[in-house]
């Protein structure tokens, strides 16, 4: 599909994953080299070596070379073919660093995606089986990407030896709509996941009770959910953790986690966990700080037409993002301030106008 | 409280985002760094001595390493603040049951 020439170069082992999605869906080349080349352990990791496999698989006539001491990688893009595919992930990192990029990339697939996920399913790093869930899911319906998709949570895994397995169905789309998302609107509701695998199931509802202390000052529509996971289906090893989202009424969602960690009891956890979201909440915008490049890549993706959100201030990987998408699709943002009057907002209006992307890989039924 | 004072203070000087992204050479964390955090103070510190921090870097020390994660570390020093009642209350316009 690249022409020769038609390579575009980074170097590093950060934003990987984002920097491949771009790649495929862009149809250009990307070669990154210096990948750890001055770590004591240089290279790829086993877990970005599973994930280009697994980028493999959802894609027909990709061609990925590494080299010899893996420090630098070619990746010539195919098509997304999606399919039926079942992947093992590794034990270092959770099923959230997988299935972000794949999130991105199913929907332009030529047919719809059935992946099933094996390992560790909530985790400190990746978003959880859970926020993918509740929240990405739901920033994907902003675009018209709605009608079928779905995760389901089979069997949860904790870290260090998970155990858990996800199902995740999307369709297909031809194009995607274009977002106008200005108003961030008020909070209505607070819901929550709660879960506790192999410890006191008791340890769940603490959370609820101590989440429950901080929010319940602000609205009565709280809702927070105990997941019970029994026998094999609560994974290799114990662990808690809570997952919460801010609804507004204009249908922003923001969102925090807070997961186990040794020596730290559960009342904590759910302290971490709420007062994030409170710190989400005060950043204001209409996406969440997590899914800014997810809602910012469909925008570019969006059709010749202007699309807008609004925003809080840009993440590190948020502004890397924006640095790499004008390379791949030359589509920059116009970012000004939200509420140019208002002094004390750090909001901002992101607009660009969409590159009209269609999904040219689609079967037409 | 005190953060959002200090977040009042420092709006005076508007971060031009569309140049700091598209037309500087600046990498992500410097951009954000500029723009100081409230919330992070800490950061701020070891942004101060930031010179000699460079030339250290590149010698693959026991540094940990910078991993491509989604979620931000949680830190408890950094979420203190909200056991503040005045702090939580400054959000309260937020929520459709506080005045605006």
């Amino acid at each position: 599909m690249a022409q020769a020439g038609n390579v575009i170069q980074f170097s590093g082992h950060q934003y990987l994953r984002h920097r491949l999605v771009l790649s495929i869906l862009s149809g250009k080349a990307v070669r990154i080299d210096k990948i750890r080349s001055d770590d004591k352990n240089p290279g790829l990791r086993d877990y970005e070596v599973s994930l280009l496999r697994l980028l493999e698989r959802i894609t027909n006539g990709t061609v990925i070379e590494i080299s010899v001491t893996g420090t630098a990688i070619l990746l010539k893009p195919g098509i997304i073919a999606g399919g039926s595919v079942t992947h093992d992930c590794p034990l270092s990192r959770s099923i959230g660093y997988f299935l972000e990029p794949v999130v991105m990339l199913a929907p332009f697939a030529k047919k719809s995606l059935h992946l099933t996920l094996r390992g560790i399913t909530t985790d400190d790093r990746d978003l959880s089986a859970d926020l993918i869930r509740t929240v990405t899911l739901p920033h994907l319906q902003l675009f018209g990407i709605s009608e079928g998709l779905e995760l389901r949570i089979k069997k949860r895994g904790s870290p260090p030896l998970g155990g858990g397995e996800v199902q995740f169905l999307c369709p297909i789309v031809k194009q995607v709509k274009t977002l106008n998302f200005v108003d961030s609107g008020r909070i209505k509701r607070i819901r929550g996941i709660s879960h506790a695998v192999r410890v006191n199931p008791q340890f769940s509802n603490r959370m609820i009770e101590a989440a429950r202390s901080v929010l319940n000052r602000y609205i009565p529509d709280i809702y927070l959910y105990s997941d019970v996971y029994k026998g094999e289906d609560s994974g290799k090893s114990p662990g808690y953790a809570l997952s919460i989202l801010a609804e507004s009424t204009t249908g922003a969602i923001h969102c925090a986690e807070a997961t186990s960690q040794p020596g730290v009891p559960p009342e904590d956890i759910a302290l971490l966990a709420s007062r994030a979201l409170l710190e989400e909440i005060r950043r204001g915008g209409c996406v969440d700080r997590k899914h800014q490049s997810l809602a910012l890549l469909m925008m570019v993706l969006g059709s010749e037409d202007v699309g807008r959100c609004r925003m809080g201030e840009p993440t590190a990987r948020t502004i890397q993002f924006l640095r790499d998408v004008k390379d791949f699709f030359g589509t920059s943002f116009k970012i000004a301030p939200a509420d140019p009057a208002d002094e004390t907002s750090s909001n901002l209006i992101f607009s660009a106008y969409g590159v009209g992307y269609v999904n040219a890989n689609r079967t037409i039924a | 409280a005190r953060a959002a004072f200090e977040q009042h203070g420092r709006k005076g000087k508007r971060k031009d985002w569309t140049k700091l992204i598209y037309m500087s050479s600046l990498s992500p964390a410097d951009i954000l760094r500029d723009v100081s955090n409230a919330s992070s103070n800490k950061d701020q510190t070891m942004a101060l001595d930031d010179e000699d921090f460079f030339t250290v870097v590149s010698s693959s020390g026991p540094q940990e390493e910078v991993l491509d994660q989604t979620k931000e570390v949680l830190r408890v020093e950094d979420l203190k603040e909200w056991e503040d009642e005045e702090m939580l209350d400054s959000i309260r316009n937020l929520f459709i049951t506080g005045g605006s």
